[in-house]
C-alpha cells in the first residue's frame, strides 16, 4: 500500500516540485502552502511522513512540527530549508525531526531517509515485548548485528549505526572519542569495545576525575601487564570534569609520553565526553591538544529520543538488573501501555534519568506486572509540584554547570566566583573539581 | 593568525574526520596528521598549520586528485584554477588575508551581492560557517587544488604590497 506524506512549503515552486517527487516514488501526496490550514487537515487525516519548510510566514517548520509532534508523536516529520543555522539545525534535533534536507537538495538521499523513517515507525507500532529475561533479545541483537553488544538494544537505526560504527573502529590504534549527552551509559559501551575483542589479552581499566592520577594508572596498567596483559585500553570517563593536571595527564597517556614512556606494552585511550565538545572547547574545558586528539577517531552516543524503539526495552533491562539486586523469584515486566509511556517522555537525563525511573517504579512495585499508572506516576513525578520547587530542583541539579559558567565569566577567578555566590572559595573550588 | 588559532584548530580538526568518514585516508593517517598538526600549532607556526597539506605532502597519505574528485561527484562542487583568474585586492571586501591563509580559503570575485570563493576547507564546516557568516551575503563555493590556492594568496599578497607602497608613495 502506498505511504501518505503530508508536504507544506509556502514556496509553490518548491511545493510543486517536492509533490512531483514524492508521488513519482508512489505516495500520496497532499499538497499545502499555508502552515495554519496544514495544522487542521494534519489532525484530521492520517499521514505516514511530514515534510516541511521551515521559513514560512505564519509559523515556522520548527512551531508546525511541534504541533504534529504534540498530535501524532510517531509520525516522522523531515525538515527541507533553504538554510539554517547550526543552532536551529540542532534545536530541531533535539525537538524530534527525523532528517534535515539542505536546498539544492539531494533527492535520493531524501526519499532514502524518508523510507527509513517510515520504516522505523512502522516497527515502533508494532515492535513486541520485552523479553523479561533478556537473553532472547540479546540472542536477536547479536544475530542482527552479528556481534555481540549490549548497550543498546539495537531496534532504531541510530543505536544500530552506533553499535556498527563502534565495531568498525574496534581496532582503533591509540584514541577514540564517545561524545554524547550527560547521562549516558559510557562505561556499558566501553565493556561491549571490550567484548569485541575478547579472546585477546587486553585489559581496560577506566578512571574518572577522583582516580585518575600518574600513580594510580602506572600501577593499574602494571598490574594488567601482571596479568599477562598484551594490550591496555584506559578508558576516561568525565573528561570535561577532569583537572587541568589530569587533562595534561590524559593527553601524555593518548601520546605515550611521560611516565608511560616505559609501559612496554601497547596503550590506547578512550575518551568519554558530555556536552558538545566545541562549546567545551570553546570554554576552556577541553584544551588544544585534547580538542585535537579526540578528532582521531570520534563517535557520537546518540541521546535516548533518538532511539524511542529502545528505551522501553532498556528499562526492562534494568528491571532485570534491579530484580537481581532485591533477589526477586520472578523478575516484574511492563505492560505494553506503559512501555509507550518511556517512548513519550524527553529523556534529557538519558540512561541515568531512566536508571533513575525504573528504580522508583522499581522501589514502588509489588508485583508481576509494572502496569501504567505506576509508571505513569514515576515518569511524571514532577507534576503537580509548585513552580518554585520545579525551579529550585533544576538549579539543584545544574549546580556544576552554574558554578562553571559563572567562573568562565569571571575569568577563572575564584575569590570573584564565590563573592558573586555569597559563598566561600573552598566551596567553588569543589563544585570546580 | 594568532587571533584565528581556535578557528584554525576547529576547521582542521573536521577536515580531518570529514576525510576519514568519506574514506579518503585512515584514522592512523589522521593520528600521524594531527600529531605534525599539533607541533606546528605548539610552535605557533601558524600558517604551516594545516591538516590538509600535512596529509597531502609530508606524510602523503592523501591524493589531491581523488580530493578533487571526491568534491565534484559527491559534493557536487564546481572546481576553479585561480592562476586563471584575474585576482584584485581583498581590501574592498573587508578580508583579513591571515584570514585566507588559515582557512585556505579566497573571495575571489563579487556579482552584486554574490561572493565567489574558492576554498581547499569545503569539507570542512566551520570554515564555510564562518565565511558564510563574515561575508553576509550570498556565497557560490568553489573548490581547488593546494597550489593554486597557494600561488593565488601569494599574488594578492604582493597586490596587497604593490597598494600599500603606492599608499606611501602618495604621503610623501
Amino acid at each position: 500500500m502506498p505511504y501518505s506524506a503530508l508536504i507544506l512549503d509556502d514556496d509553490a515552486d518548491f511545493n510543486s516540485l517536492l509533490t512531483d517527487i514524492f508521488e513519482q516514488a508512489d505516495y500520496i501526496v497532499t499538497s499545502m502552502t499555508n502552515p495554519l490550514e496544514a495544522v487542521d487537515v494534519f489532525s484530521e487525516t492520517i499521514y505516514d511522513i511530514v515534510v516541511t519548510d521551515h521559513k514560512m510566514p505564519e509559523m515556522t517548520g520548527s512551531e508546525f512540527m511541534k504541533k504534529v509532534k504534540e498530535m501524532r508523536p510517531e509520525v516522522p516529520v523531515i525538515m527541507v530549508s533553504g538554510y539554517l543555522e547550526n543552532d536551529t539545525i540542532r534545536e530541531l534535533i533535539r525537538d524530534g525531526v527525523g532528517g534535515v534536507f539542505l536546498k539544492p537538495l539531494n533527492i535520493f538521499s531524501l526519499l532514502e531517509r524518508t523510507a527509513e523513517l517510515i520504516e522505523e515507525a512502522k516497527k515502533l507500532e508494532t515492535a513486541p515485548a520485552g523479553d523479561a529475561g533478556g537473553t532472547a533479545l540479546e540472542k536477536e541483537v547479536d544475530a542482527k548485528l552479528g556481534f555481540s553488544f549490549r548497550a543498546f538494544p539495537c531496534k532504531t537505526n541510530a543505536s544500530t549505526d552506533f553499535a556498527e560504527r563502534l565495531h568498525s573502529l574496534r581496532n582503533f590504534r591509540s584514541t577514540l572519542s564517545l561524545i554524547g549527552e550527560k547521562g549516558m551509559h559510557y562505561r556499558a559501551i566501553c565493556e561491549d569495545i571490550s567484548r569485541f575483542s575478547e579472546g585477546s589479552s587486553e585489559r581496560f581499566i577506566y578512571l574518572s576525575p577522583g582516580s585518575f592520577d600518574e600513580k594510580q594508572t602506572a600501577s593499574l596498567i602494571e598490574e594488567a601487564k601482571k596479568k599477562s596483559a598484551e594490550r591496555v585500553t584506559c578508558v576516561l570517563l568525565e573528561i570535561e570534569s577532569m583537572s587541568e593536571g589530569q587533562k595534561m595527564l590524559a593527553v601524555a597517556l593518548a601520546k605515550g609520553d611521560g611516565v608511560f614512556t616505559e609501559v612496554e606494552i601497547p596503550l590506547r585511550v578512550i575518551f568519554c565526553v558530555s556536552g558538545d565538545l566545541d562549546a567545551l572547547f570553546d570554554e576552556g574545558l577541553i584544551n588544544e591538544n585534547l580538542y585535537i586528539l579526540m578528532g582521531t577517531a570520534e563517535v557520537r552516543v546518540p541521546p535516548l529520543r533518538e532511539c524511542a524503539l529502545d528505551i522501553s526495552v532498556m528499562a526492562q533491562q534494568l528491571v532485570v538488573e534491579m530484580a537481581r539486586e532485591k533477589g526477586l523469584a520472578v523478575v516484574p515486566r511492563f505492560e505494553k501501555s506503559a512501555r509507550e509511556l518511556f517512548r513519550k517522555q524527553q529523556w534529557k537525563g538519558n540512561y541515568a534519568e531512566l536508571r533513575e525511573s525504573v528504580r522508583k517504579i522499581m522501589d514502588a512495585a509489588s508485583g508481576e506486572v509494572l502496569a501504567y499508572p505506576l509508571v505513569k506516576a514515576a515518569l511524571q513525578v514532577n507534576e503537580g509540584v509548585s513552580q518554585r520547587a520545579r525551579l529550585e530542583s533544576f538549579l539543584s541539579s545544574q549546580q556544576t554547570d552554574i558554578v562553571r559558567a559563572a567562573a568562565i565569566i569571571f575569568g577563572g577567578e575564584r575569590g570573584r566566583v564565590a563573592r558573586f555566590f555569597g559563598t566561600d572559595v573552598s566551596e567553588i573550588s569543589a563544585k570546580l573539581q | 593568525m594568532q587571533e584565528h588559532r581556535a578557528l584554525i584548530l576547529r576547521s582542521n580538526r573536521f577536515i580531518g574526520s570529514a576525510l576519514v568518514d568519506r574514506g579518503l585516508i585512515s584514522t592512523d593517517d589522521l593520528e600521524s596528521a594531527n600529531e605534525k598538526f599539533m607541533e606546528a600549532i605548539q610552535a605557533s607556526e601558524l600558517k604551516r598549520a594545516s591538516i590538509l597539506s600535512t596529509l597531502l605532502f609530508e606524510t602523503k597519505a592523501l591524493d589531491e586528485q581523488a580530493l578533487l574528485e571526491h568534491l565534484v561527484e559527491e559534493e557536487m562542487l564546481g572546481l576553479v584554477d585561480l592562476n586563471h583568474i584575474d585576482l584584485r585586492s581583498l581590501r574592498p571586501f573587508n578580508v583579513d588575508l591571515s584570514l585566507c591563509w588559515a582557512t585556505s580559503t579566497i573571495p575571489f570575485d563579487k556579482a552584486e551581492e554574490t561572493y565567489m570563493v574558492a576554498t581547499c576547507y569545503k569539507l570542512s564546516a566551520p570554515v564555510i560557517k564562518y565565511w558564510e557568516e563574515h561575508l553576509g551575503g550570498r556565497v557560490i563555493w568553489f573548490g581547488t587544488s593546494t597550489s593554486s590556492m597557494t600561488r593565488a594568496l601569494e599574488r594578492i599578497e604582493e597586490i596587497h604590497d604593490a597598494e600599500d607602497e603606492a599608499a606611501a608613495e602618495d604621503e610623501k
